[in-house]
């Protein structure tokens, strides 16, 4: 079943929106997502009790859809799973834009009157022409517009961005929302889709990759209705905007685990793998790696080759380094004798090591002297050698001295920040406090707001370097084989 | 959850009849012929030339070897009709149930090949899809194997040999040769669109393919179409 762009407009960007059967047992879940929503919020709910509570919230209660004075783009059903076709029948009636049926209990039970049930709710949206999401999901988030699937996420400006989610996963899109944000990954819209009974992970494909807000699309994926048409759409999209993807159920074990999940059939991780990579995707094997890579390519430098120039402030983590990198099938060469013979200049051997990894923190005063710092950044900047720039900051060692000196701690930023707009080459900071995560943990999203590009390990940062060059590798082959398209 | 209508059922393609498949699709293949008695077998292998490698055909017999019906690098026509008689028995006593149609003859391929295998199966959710690997213990034990939906380019032919493990094995390793990767590339492209043409493939595999610096060569091949009754 095929949607217009239009539709899903209607449906991502909301004026008014209804829940239908939110009650007390759930904590309010829905109506508290939704208490920032930018738009007019109703509640549909017929228990005394309930509207009671609802009205003590500030929200206008109506018995039915029905009642609500004005059109309604989208809804959100929690009713118990045998009112739900009753409930999409006013839906139907009211001519709403798009429903979200939270409710669950059918095909995934695999009892006979889910399944029937869930047969029955196909066919009603079908003949209406009706989008709906799910069942059994968190339906649609644009925080932009204060239109959360959970409560307590960020919302408005400080939430939005550029990365379109689609999750199989209720719990995997709202950490991701939850996550994103502080973590240096903006979302222009995220939708969990469920048993995706009426429309597939196809159809958000294809709407994230029409829709201008979104530049990256990522994805959590346990098994698509239709391969084919999955392949097809997903094939279109990564030569104009990158896909991540990250797949549920890749052991055995895993795979039982899905159908009792979302329903959906499962393929063996190698066909799933081959096909990926076919279509020019990018696969991840966890959430923090989904969101390295988004943040990754978020900061839009793109690398040409593998080739690594590290920086590290002591022995032991640039030695460290060197392996994370080299295991991620990266190079780490040496740099050439024009950038030795500059480095020459200042460089302190003694305490130090000016190969590549440049073991730099007596040279560059861990961090603290921001001319030799600035100097050497330059360097290995204008090294023909290299295509990517990696600098471990050492904070385990050097947090006390930043709450400390908060001075020296900005102008080290400002440099950090400053080259992280000059680079043309993808330029990482690994910065980790294992003794003090909280603290490590504000550096970064500071480091992260002044555009620069942060990692928690150099494993991390090498990986997700690694699935980014080899994205722009394979786009720019690709398009080089069709000049045309 | 592969749903077949009542109507559909499948059917073993034998050694001679998917090499005939394959040959006509453009993939290099050793030219196998079917004997049914020991002087019919002995009168090809002088015609294809000894060494010749004999093995049971029968529509019963997955596992050739296992059921005592494969007999390599037999010299001379007498030779070949002393193992025909010998696999006949061999074969019924361990499987008295089987149909024999008799034995395949072939020329032995030359030594020093890389053995690869591919195949073509359907996939409950992506359809056709292909794979290729590394014969022998590498593709039991370690699984090094990839696949790519059908059809294929000639990008993700090449990549299916670059990503696997054992890649050194075809592109040489310690002053032995690399194989033909081209001529591999060119063979994964052709049984690709055989499986595009023939939707009624429901498996497809060759097993192995030898590679060598200058060519490639399906040694042994089966398949199972799908068939209306």
């Amino acid at each position: 079943m095929s949607f217009s762009h239009a539709q899903f407009e209607r449906a991502f960007h909301p004026r008014v929106i209804a829940v239908v059967g939110d009650k007390q047992m759930n904590g309010f879940l829905w109506l508290r997502a939704l208490q920032h929503f930018s738009g007019k919020l109703y509640s549909v709910q017929i228990d005394p009790n309930e509207i009671a509570a609802i009205e003590a919230m500030g929200v206008t209660n109506v018995h039915s859809l029905l009642d609500i004075p004005e059109a309604v783009d989208y809804v959100v059903v929690a009713v118990p799973r045998n009112v739900t076709p009753r409930v999409l029948a006013d839906c139907v009636r009211k001519q709403v834009g798009a429903v979200t049926l939270f409710t669950a209990g059918f095909s995934e039970t695999g009892d006979p009157e889910g399944v029937r049930l869930e047969t029955e709710i196909a066919a009603l949206a079908r003949d209406a022409n009706l989008l709906v999401i799910g069942p059994n999901c968190m339906g649609i988030a644009n925080l932009r517009l204060g239109m959360c699937n959970f409560p307590n996420q960020l919302v408005g400006e400080a939430a939005a961005g550029c990365v379109g989610f689609i999750g199989q996963s209720g719990t995997h899109t709202i950490t991701f929302c939850l996550r994103g944000p502080v973590e240096g990954v903006g979302i222009s819209k995220a939708v969990s889709c469920g048993n995706a009974v009426v429309a597939d992970v196809s159809d958000y494909l294809e709407y994230l990759r029409d829709d201008p807000d979104t530049t990256v699309i990522a994805a959590y994926i346990e098994g698509v209705r239709n391969g084919r048409r999955f392949f097809d759409v997903l094939r279109h999209t990564t030569p104009i905007k990158p896909v991540i993807l990250w797949k549920g159920g890749v052991s055995e074990a895993g795979q039982r685990a899905i159908f009792s999940h979302t329903a959906a059939l499962a393929t063996p991780v190698a066909v799933w793998r081959g096909m990926v990579r076919q279509a020019g995707a990018i696969a991840v094997e966890s959430q923090d790696e989904l969101l390295d890579v988004a943040r990754t390519l978020l900061a839009g430098k793109v690398a040409t080759g593998s080739r690594a120039g590290l920086i590290a402030m002591t022995g032991g983590p640039s030695v460290v380094m060197t392996d994370a990198f080299t295991q991620a099938g990266m190079d780490v060469p040496p740099l050439t004798d024009a950038s030795y013979d500059k480095l020459g200049e200042f460089f302190q051997v003694v305490g130090g090591s000016l190969r590549n990894p440049l073991d730099a923190g007596s040279t560059i005063g861990m961090g603290f002297r921001s001319d030799n710092l600035e100097r050497l950044l330059q360097i290995v900047l204008a090294d023909c050698s290299i295509d990517v720039i990696a600098m471990d900051l050492g904070a385990a060692l050097s947090i006390d001295r930043y709450l400390e000196y908060p001075t020296l701690a900005t102008a080290l930023a400002d440099i950090l920040a400053a080259f992280a707009q000059y680079t043309t080459k993808p330029f990482a900071v690994i910065v980790d406090a294992p003794h003090r995560p909280a603290d490590a943990a504000r550096l970064r999203a500071d480091l992260l707001r002044r555009g620069v590009l942060t990692f928690v390990s150099p494993q991390r940062a090498a990986r997700a370097l690694r699935q980014c060059i080899e994205y722009w590798g394979t786009r720019r082959s690709a398009e080089e084989e069709e000049p045309s398209s | 959850m592969l749903c077949y209508h009542a109507a559909v059922t499948t059917r073993a393609l034998n050694e001679i009849e998917t090499k005939a498949l394959l040959a006509a699709a453009g993939v290099a293949v050793t030219p196998t012929e079917l004997a049914r008695t020991a002087a019919a077998a002995a009168a090809l292998a002088e015609r294809l030339a000894c060494p010749v490698a004999l093995k049971i055909v029968s529509a019963d017999i997955v596992h050739k070897s296992d059921a005592g019906g494969v007999r390599l690098g037999l010299a001379s026509p007498a030779d070949v009709a002393v193992a025909f008689d010998e696999m006949m028995h061999a074969v019924r006593a361990r499987q008295p149930a089987a149909h024999l149609d008799g034995a395949s003859v072939q020329p032995m391929a030359p030594p020093g090949g890389v053995e690869v295998i591919v195949g073509v199966s359907v996939d409950a959710q992506f359809g056709h899809v292909i794979m290729c690997g590394l014969g022998g213990v590498l593709v039991e034990v370690l699984q090094d194997v990839a696949f790519r939906l059908i059809p294929l380019q000639l990008r993700d032919a090449r990549e299916m040999l670059t990503e696997l493990h054992g890649f050194p094995l075809l592109r040489g390793v310690r002053g032995r040769p690399g194989v033909n990767l081209r001529a591999l590339e060119e063979l994964l492209l052709r049984v690709s669109k055989l499986a595009a043409q023939r939707p009624d493939i429901q498996e497809l595999d060759l097993n192995p393919v030898l590679a060598y610096p200058d060519r490639v060569l399906a040694v042994d091949a089966r398949a199972l179409i799908e068939v209306q009754r």
